[in-house]
């Protein structure tokens, strides 16, 4: 759907954008991630045709951008990043407004626009003015102006910021709704949202693609090993002794616990060796309450991929 | 050709949503009864009755507001959209720049034309008035060249505010910039064709000071020069804004 090869854009102050490669499949759900600044925006506007590039090719749905700008658009429904809208029109007439800029027939317009703002919640506010509206609502204007085109991929660039928990799980869920039908890329820097929604990461980092897979891969690939968390009613002394002997296994950390119980942080080289460790305390007569794999949360491997770049 | 449409029909609404709209035409209107009245007083002093319609379009209250309104009118229609970020969402969809800047050239360009309609009430009124005797009033001739010169002078000032306006995200330097030039063009014009010593600098002077052709224009004068003057600087800066919004966007 998208192929993005050896994108370059330069500001005249700085490089925001340098050499980058990626593709993205039709159907698929992709988590563009970066930290601010690292280029998530302009290679969004450049995709969409917003911002030229220096050097570079983009295609989208088999179009190059820079020679069939128009084409390229008309598949492409983007949100851009602080949702802008015109603060003093209805939502009914900025729908239409927006549904005739992109060549949605008039005898279409009507129920293209009663069906997006169906999905979208929007039924009942349509003529509301938009600057009165709640942020929730007018994300969600952008959302339906982004959809009424039926376009086959969906841009959107940090859909959920500046929205409270209700609102962010409610465009998350019409987000993940809308996938069975569009491609979408979708920037953020909140990782809940990523490991919710999409299948497949692509991190950015100082104008460059640092990572691109999915979620387990790449923390599969960060950590080669498990860590697991067990207590134990043991001697600290020898239940480190004990366990770091055996193959594969190594103690990190220990403590005694507040109740008498021994906590042990176990580096292993897979989350399997759970049974040795299991089958260890049976045979040396240990109450064992606790034994658990630690789960790497997507904000570790984020930060460990972004730092390790950006110290190189 | 929908799309066009489609944009000038918002960029009417919103110019009539905005509250400056409705300062602008009190302002201006107000202005064009104190013209009238004005007028009137120079009729009770024995000037003519074809004086008094030339000074229909061409009262120097009216041809000296105009660098002031035009930019006020003018100011919002790319500063508001860069400030929103509209613009972003109106280039990725398959609008043309060019389309939308004839859009917004044309929606101001009809909103002024809006602001100079008492003028035809008050045609009609100095009509009734007109005493029976007096033959060839109203000199249709000269009411048609004065509304086309309007339209002109109005097509050129509206251009160079369309181009500030582009410039910036800030309506205010917009508006400024817009005056800044219309203004200090037409004072230093007014000076050049009329007071300046140096027979070029005057014949310069005639060629660009909008207020001697308002005059022109009213009086029934059409000069094809002038004519195509305002009409190519017109479309220069029209271009010139096309230029801004294609590579001026980040």
């Amino acid at each position: 759907m998208i192929k993005v090869s050896g994108v370059t854009k330069k500001y005249p102050a700085r490089l925001a954008v340098d050499d980058i490669s990626f593709e993205v499949g039709r159907g698929e759900i992709v988590g563009f991630l970066g930290p601010n600044g690292a280029g998530k925006t302009t290679t969004m506007r450049m995709l969409t045709g917003y911002l030229p590039m220096n050097s570079g090719s983009i295609e989208v749905a088999g179009f190059d951008i820079s020679k069939h700008p128009q084409e390229v658009r008309r598949r492409i429904g983007y949100l851009p990043e602080s949702c802008p809208l015109y603060p003093e029109m209805r939502v009914d007439e900025y729908l239409k407004f927006r549904a005739s800029l992109k060549g949605v027939k008039a005898s279409a317009r009507r129920a293209k626009i009663n069906e997006v703002k169906e999905q979208c919640g929007l039924t009942e506010v349509g003529k509301r003015i938009i600057g009165q509206l709640s942020k929730g609502y007018r994300q969600r204007v952008g959302l339906a102006d982004s959809l009424v085109h039926d376009p086959d991929l969906l841009v959107l660039d940090e859909p959920t910021v500046g929205l409270d928990p209700f609102q962010i799980r409610q465009v998350r869920e019409l987000i993940t709704t809308l996938a069975k039908r569009h491609t979408i890329l979708l920037s953020t820097h909140i990782l809940q949202e990523v490991e919710a929604i999409c299948e497949r990461i692509l991190i950015i980092n100082e104008g460059k693609i640092v990572a691109s897979d999915t979620e387990e891969n790449l923390h599969r690939k960060l950590h080669a090993c498990s860590i697991i968390e067990m207590e134990v009613m043991a001697e600290q002394a020898a239940a480190i002794q004990k366990v770091s002997s055996m193959e594969g296994l190594d103690v990190r950390n220990a403590s005694e616990l507040a109740d008498g119980w021994l906590w042990l942080e176990v580096e292993a080289d897979s989350a399997s060796m759970r049974v040795e460790l299991f089958n260890l305390a049976v045979s040396e007569g240990w109450a064992l309450r606790e034994l658990s794999e630690q789960q790497h949360s997507l904000e570790d491997t984020f930060v460990q991929i972004t730092r390790k770049k950006g110290a190189e | 050709m929908s799309v066009f449409i489609s944009l000038l029909k918002k960029e009417l609404r919103t110019c009539f949503y905005s509250p400056i709209a409705y300062v602008v035409m009190f302002f201006f209107w107000a202005l064009t009864g104190g013209n009238f009245i004005w007028l009137l007083s120079q009729l009770a002093h024995g000037e003519s009755l074809t004086i008094a319609t030339q000074l229909m379009f061409s009262g120097p209250l009216l041809t000296f507001a105009l660098p002031v309104i035009v930019p006020l009118i003018t100011m919002r229609l790319f500063a508001e959209e860069r400030k929103l970020g509209t613009l972003e969402a109106l280039l990725t969809t398959s609008v043309r720049v060019p389309e939308l800047v004839l859009s917004k050239f044309f929606g101001a360009l009809i909103f002024y034309i809006v602001l100079w309609l008492p003028a035809l009430i008050y045609v009609l009124f100095q009509y009734r008035l007109a005493p029976a005797e007096v033959s060839g009033f109203p000199d249709m001739g000269a009411l048609q060249s004065g509304a086309l010169g309007v339209i002109l002078v109005g097509m050129l000032y509206i251009a160079v505010g369309l181009f500030m306006s582009s410039l910036t995200s800030n309506q205010i330097v917009a508006a400024i910039g817009g005056f800044a030039i219309l203004f200090g063009s037409f004072l230093g014009m007014m000076y050049m064709a009329y007071t300046a010593q140096n027979p070029a600098v005057r014949i310069v002077g005639q060629y660009y000071s909008s207020f001697a052709h308002m005059m022109d224009f009213a009086r029934g004068v059409v000069d094809s020069r002038i004519v195509i003057m305002y009409v190519t600087h017109a479309v220069w800066f029209l271009f010139a804004a096309v230029r801004v919004v294609e590579s001026k966007r980040a």
